[in-house]
């Protein structure tokens, strides 16, 4: 019984770190603009679509397809949502409302102009984090390879992302614009540019999560569907928003109480978790779990 | 005039059923749309999970009918009353929240209803949907699309009158002054609780009326026809067509419920969802007004302002 419960925490956390990562992408995207961008997941979406059609339909090595998807994917954000969505909104004097409905249509044009180029039929991811069919074996607990591989990139996106935060200037001055846009523009700081940047940033860190979802989800347009969206937002609200690393937590969170739910309740209500969680905490603890009122 | 005639007279003049079918259709996605912008362009609550209140209403009318066995205006009336009062449960966490946070609430709420109508197999015959929900039928005749039509532009001319006069009445100015400022309106003596409830109520009578319509129009309800896309399109509707404008949910919702139809020429088959869904992504980022104030200017500038247009414009909108 035991390692059937040690078995599904590592699965559960796996997962949970993904959403997580999505949740970091809200994260810096509310911190910079204090919006919450509904198009958030469809560049999860573009960046596995893309990351397939780079490595699978026109043969480039792993590592160039990576940097290639999240690339074009962070280009997706400055140039579409920044240049075009956010700058139009804020140029008509949209408040938050606009922001919501026109980058919820983003996400749906963005769905179909995916069906468009590549089709509605999913397609399976190729194997290069190890096939589900022969996981590690250590002991009675079997650990899928794509649960490491996740594990490794969180790290190095942990490690990183707090590299360029607390030791890099143009970190330092992306902080700066978070906390307060006026004072850092005094401070010369070039605060149109921080905003363009944050955005590449969530969308990028957005599109990995998205490359790492494909083996779960398959390369297909419910990896835009919102569902998944949803607990990247989930994850963030449970974080605290202001926080990135608390949306990692707040990810595990739902990873891990997904997971249960599915082997102790039912597999059909398993998103209702995410849900329940969700509201729970926006009523009861808006600040998130760590911080205090 | 014209337009008046246009109204009576349209599938008179098209001839085809299915686009009185899909301007059947159009109407009933009105109903909904002027519910949001009652509720989301003057009362300030936005809400993204309206999609569920036209499921429930669906689901509840077809039940009632088929299972309890009650006449269908029955069904209608227990539809409306069952979104009314789970409007009331959702509008509690608008108490406390709002913005973006009360958007995901709704959301989350909208995907909940969704879950259980999809897995609660022995009321709601999941995924396969219910099929046989009986038509409309007056004084022993069965309404076919033609009749439905008279009957949905009168419901939305009622709906409208209805909403006008909330709109111009004290509710009408508690729900702008909540809209513009909370902490001002509670300080001039807006109970703002009272004024939330009743907005969620309003939208969400309005949705289950249109569900309990859709149902009796179409015959065939599944899961389908409730997902989170639905609640972003109705939402979409209510933008394109002015939300802060009376008229904004009659003129978005036949221009998006159309527009797909407008571009499905021979050939076109596999493009014809995305040049809509841009079509109204560039409408809602480039004129965040909506379509309706527009159309009233170039009405008012054609036929000079006078008050006896106001009727004329209702069915103008109706028509297009």
């Amino acid at each position: 019984m035991f390692h059937m419960v040690l078995q599904n925490s590592i699965a559960g956390m796996a997962i949970g770190l993904l959403y997580g990562i999505i949740g970091i992408g809200v994260c810096l995207f509310w911190q910079t603009t204090g919006l919450i961008n509904f198009a958030h997941i469809s560049s999860a979406m573009l960046g596995a679509y893309l990351f397939y059609t780079f490595n699978v339909m026109w043969n480039f090595p792993i590592v160039v397809s990576f940097a290639l998807a999240i690339a074009l994917v962070a280009c997706y954000g400055i140039f579409i949502l920044r240049g075009v969505v956010h700058k139009q909104i804020m140029k008509r004097r949209g408040g938050r409302l606009e922001f919501i409905v026109a980058t919820m249509l983003l996400n749906t044009f963005m769905v179909n102009l995916v069906i468009v180029i590549w089709g509605g039929v999913p397609y399976p991811f190729p194997r290069i984090f190890g096939s589900p069919m022969r996981p590690l074996r250590i002991g009675r607990v079997a650990v899928q390879h794509h649960s490491l591989w996740v594990l490794l990139f969180v790290t190095a996106l942990v490690i990183g992302l707090n590299y360029f935060f607390k030791r890099t200037l143009t970190g330092k001055a992306l902080r700066a614009t978070a906390q307060n846009r006026d004072t850092a523009s005094l401070m010369g700081v070039e605060v149109e540019k921080m905003t363009s940047l944050s955005f590449a940033l969530s969308t990028g860190i957005t599109a990995l999560a998205g490359i790492l979802l494909a083996p779960i989800y398959f390369v297909s347009v419910e990896l835009g569907g919102g569902i998944i969206g949803i607990k990247g937002f989930a994850s963030a609200v449970i974080g605290g928003l202001t926080n990135p690393f608390g949306a990692l937590i707040g990810g595990l969170l739902i990873g891990l109480a997904e997971n249960f739910a599915v082997f102790y309740i039912s597999s059909s209500y398993r998103d209702v978790i995410t849900f329940v969680l969700l509201v729970f905490f926006l009523v009861a603890r808006p600040q998130g779990l760590f911080k205090r009122m | 005039m014209l337009i008046a005639l246009l109204v009576v007279f349209y599938p008179l003049i098209i001839r085809d059923s299915y686009l009185v079918y899909v301007m059947n259709r159009s109407l009933i996605h009105a109903m909904i749309a002027m519910g949001l912008v009652t509720q989301v362009g003057f009362a300030g609550q936005i809400s993204l999970g309206h999609a569920a209140f036209y499921g429930i209403g669906a689901y509840t009318s077809a039940l009632t009918v088929l299972r309890l066995g009650f006449p269908i205006w029955a069904g209608f009336l227990a539809a409306v009353v069952l979104c009314v009062l789970f409007s009331i449960f959702l509008s509690i966490p608008s108490f406390k929240l709002s913005g973006f946070f009360l958007s995901l609430t709704t959301i989350a709420f909208g995907h909940i209803v969704w879950v259980i109508i999809v897995n609660w197999h022995d009321l709601t015959n999941g995924p396969f949907g219910i099929r046989g929900v009986p038509q409309l039928s007056f004084f022993g005749v069965q309404l076919n699309n033609t009749g439905y039509y008279y009957l949905l532009v009168a419901t939305i001319c009622l709906l409208y009158l209805f909403i006008r006069r909330i709109t111009n009445s004290h509710i009408g100015r508690a729900f702008m002054a909540m809209r513009d400022d909370e902490l001002a309106a509670e300080c001039s003596g807006v109970n703002t609780r009272v004024y939330k409830v009743l907005a969620f109520g309003i939208s969400a009578g309005f949705a289950g009326l249109a569900g309990a319509f859709y149902a009796h129009l179409s015959g065939f309800i599944s899961p389908e026809s409730f997902v989170f896309a639905e609640s972003a399109k109705f939402v979409g509707m209510a933008v394109t067509g002015g939300l802060r404008h009376l008229l904004g949910g009659i003129v978005g919702a036949p221009i998006v419920t159309h527009l797909p139809e407008l571009f499905r020429f021979p050939g076109w088959e596999t493009y014809y969802m995305m040049a809509a869904s841009l079509l109204i992504l560039l409408i809602v980022v480039f004129m965040p007004d909506g379509l309706a104030p527009l159309l009233e200017r170039g009405f008012n500038r054609i036929f000079g302002e006078g008050v006896q247009k106001k009727g004329g414009k209702v069915n103008e909108h109706l028509g297009n």
